[in-house]
């Protein structure tokens, strides 16, 4: 089939540039995308990428990171914030000219409410808050609103208040819903109170520059401009979201011009439409990684020097620009360019293929004649070419990897249940700071099997040091930015030597739009559809 | 046969006086009614038990790879997955006999609901291009096996081959190149454009018809222009199979020696193709008409994927991928009562035109 597809694609640009440009409406954005993952709407419950990127759009949260610099955390509903001076309590002063759709003002009753309902509710979102000391018990002595502007945070421990605003406080789970409409559409659900949640899956009545329209699930979604934001404008009325789940017709749709943006486009169709001047591609470095893990409980690969051995095995560069091509940029290091306390681009890949230092590293681990392992992987595309990759430097250094490809479903319960001696997968931070990775990815609270801390790939990989968990706690309660950033490249530094992982390539997300498409604000956490003009 | 057989019960005997007060349609139509839940029970206990065993895990699907343990075992709990086998499909059952299918996890929403809005846009599809395939697959079979060995017959082979043959995905993307990129004769993928969705109020879920009721012309132009050709597509393969059975049917019958007969009688050769011969293979025919609309109704995955068309294949097959228990079997359920009921309007329709049945 990929063979019939290339010769009809290079047809079907040759073709739509002949042809007369369909256009969409002025006052609306058109994007196509693959909606098939939205289950809902609902900020206490979104655990996916489409629900995520449309309800930032939707519902402001108290603080959120700038668009590009996501280190920097800027006020959104609250407009200032302070720490007490033994660091255990956060206030934040919430603006007053914040109203909902129907006019009503939003206040820190609501946002304490939606704070409270996120903890009540307990879907997986829920555990952000719950890492922070909050409780579904405790909520209401530790979230509490002080007036209409003042919202109290009472902490268990001083956290820097910096890792706060930007794990929990530009989440989901701060976003300010309207209390009164989730108390009016509550309903019991199991015998236990869903907070709106019913409603809240499928509507929005929260303060962000777009309401929600309608939502027809795998078919589309439509956003339309809130009157009564307190902030600018939307440049576009309507933001129309397409469910297009094929890269060939989303890509035929926009050249044609009957969408503006596309979400869903594969490598070959980005690499073709690079031709296209009424097109252009934006990448976007994401605080995601395609990484190799290695279970430590296997006799050869708990050997430092044997991981490390691998890390010379991969061809950064090459794979950059061929097989991850708008797919990933070359990274070793555990923490992503752009989060908080992140190495800097030539510290974070100390890396290069040198099969030669592979085999003398293999030769000090005490495997000079080489072993063989099992690989598993994704069948999922560019996975197996990635292995392959890996597979093949890996026979030049004498070593012998076989591979198995899998669906997804299948490799994540192989992965969370430590069945595996080598694993190729993705990892997402959930925010831009280093401890978002590090405290999933390098400390590890309980090595035991029955522990079963499968949301730590840590864990995962059965390894876990000591010294490296005393580090990385320390670095979290670290109340001076600079200490936490130096706190944060000795861990690094550490784990690129040691780590149970082979970080390969930091995720990169490519959007294609169309030029009549001005202005539009694309960052790691956020697509900010209010931004675009035409 | 005469009057007195039919009236007659052959089971009499082994029955029994007492049942054979029975009247025997009563009879007739308890052994329908059992043999079809049976039918469709078995279905679902084998989609169920299979399902189960795939080393799919549902949780995952719903809580994310990067969950806790909590979360994990709170979901879990929450679908009944802690329960043995026999009671999670207990329960199954037993919501199922209260039409409730539960919710659809890959979703959020209720399973009905979800079909209540897949199906119609599957059905519409379906009823299109078995329409098209019926009105050009039969004539072109009786024509190829009219004048057999001619350039008629030929050109409907290669037609019949490339039907079968060339795979939708790739035709469903030529098409679109050609008619929509490049001639802009037809819309792009999904059922309307942007601009004209939610304009028109939903009362069927058949967009064509609903737009017809709400009197919105261009509404339905536009729902038209969407509809051709994924529905020309999926007919392709429909007219490649109806052509080539109708070829075969009608061979059989033209060398019968009644046919002769009727031309030795002076009867013109169209009017005994048409009174004769189509007559004869009406019934044979219509099963496979049924089968092929009853293919279509589970739903093209592929021709649905390319148009982005929100059907029932693309739901089906999204189920299966989470591992959703409750959305795949409801859809297994429907699939079972779109075959069992096609069965029944053949047997029906059999005994109308068969003269045999009479």
């Amino acid at each position: 089939m990929r063979r019939l597809l290339a010769p009809s694609l290079i047809l079907a640009a040759t073709l739509a540039a002949a042809s007369a440009q369909a256009a969409t409406p002025k006052d609306a954005l058109v994007m196509a995308w693959n909606l098939d993952a939205l289950i809902s709407l609902d900020p206490a419950q979104i655990a996916e990428v489409n629900g995520n990127d449309i309800m930032i759009n939707v519902c402001n949260r108290l603080v959120q990171p700038n668009i590009k610099d996501v280190a920097r955390i800027e006020p959104q509903l609250a407009e200032s914030w302070s720490s007490s001076e033994d660091g255990l309590t956060l206030t934040f002063k919430m603006r007053k000219d914040i109203k909902f759709p129907s006019g009503k003002p939003a206040t820190a009753q609501d946002a304490a409410w939606s704070l409270k309902r996120a903890l009540h509710l307990n879907f997986g979102n829920a555990a952000n808050l719950r890492e922070w000391g909050f409780s579904a018990e405790k909520a209401d002595q530790q979230i509490i609103a002080v007036d209409d502007h003042t919202l109290q945070l009472k902490l268990d421990r001083p956290y820097p208040t910096g890792l706060l605003l930007s794990s929990v406080f530009s989440s989901n789970v701060a976003s300010v819903l309207n209390k009164e409409t989730g108390e009016k559409n509550a309903k019991t659900v199991d015998g236990k109170n869903d907070h709106g949640n019913a409603w809240f899956k499928t509507q929005s009545d929260c303060v962000g520059p777009y309401r929600l329209r309608t939502w027809n699930a795998n078919d589309v979604v439509i956003l339309e401009a809130n009157d009564t934001y307190f902030g600018k404008k939307p440049g576009l009325r309507r933001v129309l979201i397409r469910h297009i789940p094929e890269s060939a017709a989303e890509r035929l749709a926009l050249e044609k011009g009957d969408v503006d943006v596309a979400r869903l486009l594969n490598s070959d169709d980005l690499k073709g439409l690079e031709a296209n001047k009424d097109v252009h591609i934006e990448q976007t470095l994401m605080h995601g990684y395609t990484y190799l893990a290695f279970n430590a409980s296997d006799p050869i690969l708990s050997n430092p020097k044997v991981r490390l051995a691998f890390r010379y095995l991969i061809d950064y560069e090459a794979l950059g620009k061929t097989i991850m091509a708008y797919r990933g940029a070359p990274r070793a290091s555990l923490v992503p360019i752009g989060a908080f306390g992140a190495l800097d681009e030539k510290a974070g890949l100390p890396f290069k293929l040198d099969v030669e230092m592979a085999k003398r590293l293999l030769v000090l681990a005490g495997y000079p004649n080489g072993f063989q392992r099992k690989l598993i992987l994704s069948a999922n595309t560019p996975n197996p070419d990635l292995a392959q990759h890996v597979q093949a430097n890996a026979t030049r250094a004498g070593l012998k990897i076989e591979l198995e490809q899998m669906a997804d479903a299948n490799l994540f319960t192989k992965m969370r249940g430590r069945e595996f001696e080598v694993g190729l997968i993705g990892w997402g931070a959930g925010y831009p700071d280093a401890h978002s990775m590090i405290s999933r990815h390098a400390i590890n609270p309980d090595n035991r099997a029955e522990a079963k801390l499968a949301q730590y790939p840590s864990w995962r990989s059965a390894w876990a040091d000591d010294k490296i968990n005393k580090m990385a706690e320390a670095a979290m309660m670290e109340r001076d930015p600079a200490k936490r950033i130096a706190a944060y490249k000795e861990i690094q530094e550490n784990m690129l030597a040691n780590g149970p992982m082979a970080y390969m390539f930091q995720t990169i997300r490519p959007i294609a739009i169309r030029k009549e498409v001005k202005n539009f604000a694309i960052g790691p956490f956020k697509v900010d559809y209010a931004s675009a003009t035409k | 046969m005469s009057a007195t057989d039919v009236n007659q019960p052959r089971e009499t005997i082994s029955r029994g006086p007492e049942v054979s007060k029975i009247p025997p349609w009563a009879w007739d139509a308890w052994r329908l009614v059992s043999s079809v839940a049976v039918t469709l029970i078995g279905l679902l206990a084998l989609t169920f038990f299979i399902g189960r065993m795939l080393p799919i895990d549902p949780v995952i699907a719903i809580v994310g790879e990067q969950a806790d343990a909590s979360t994990y075992d709170m979901v879990y709990k929450q679908l009944g997955l802690d329960k043995p086998l026999y009671v999670q499909f207990w329960f199954f059952i037993s919501d199922m006999m209260r039409g409730e299918f539960g919710n659809a996890l890959f979703t959020g929403n209720k399973v009905s609901a979800d079909l209540l809005r897949v199906f119609p846009a599957t059905i519409e599809l379906a009823t299109i291009a078995i329409t098209i395939g019926v009105c050009l697959g039969v004539p072109i079979g009786v024509l190829a096996a009219v004048y057999r060995g001619s350039p008629i017959d030929h050109i409907t082979r290669i037609l019949g081959l490339l039907g079968y043959s060339v795979p939708t995905f790739w035709l469903g993307l030529m098409g679109l190149v050609l008619f929509y990129a490049a001639l802009g004769w037809v819309g792009g993928p999904g059922r309307l454009d942007v601009f004209y969705i939610d304009i028109v109020d939903r009362v069927t879920g058949l967009l064509l018809i609903d737009s017809i009721i709400a009197g919105e012309w261009e509404v339905l132009r536009n729902a038209v222009s969407h509809i051709v050709l994924p529905a020309s597509i999926l007919s392709f393969n429909a007219i490649a199979f109806i052509s080539r059975l109708t070829r075969s049917f009608m061979l059989a019958q033209l060398s019968q020696e009644y046919i002769l007969a009727a031309r030795v009688k002076g009867l013109s050769k169209w009017k005994v193709i048409r009174k004769h011969a189509f007559r004869n293979i009406a019934v044979q025919l219509l099963t496979i008409i049924a089968l092929a609309y009853g293919i279509l109704l589970e739903g093209a995955v592929v021709t649905e994927t390319v148009f982005a068309w929100p059907g029932f294949g693309r739901y089906l097959v999204s189920g299966l991928l989470a591992g959703d228990m409750n959305a795949v079997l409801a859809c297994v359920l429907i699939v079972g009562i779109i075959f069992v009921s096609i069965n029944l309007i053949c047997d029906l329709l059999y005994r109308i035109l068969d003269p045999r049945t009479k």
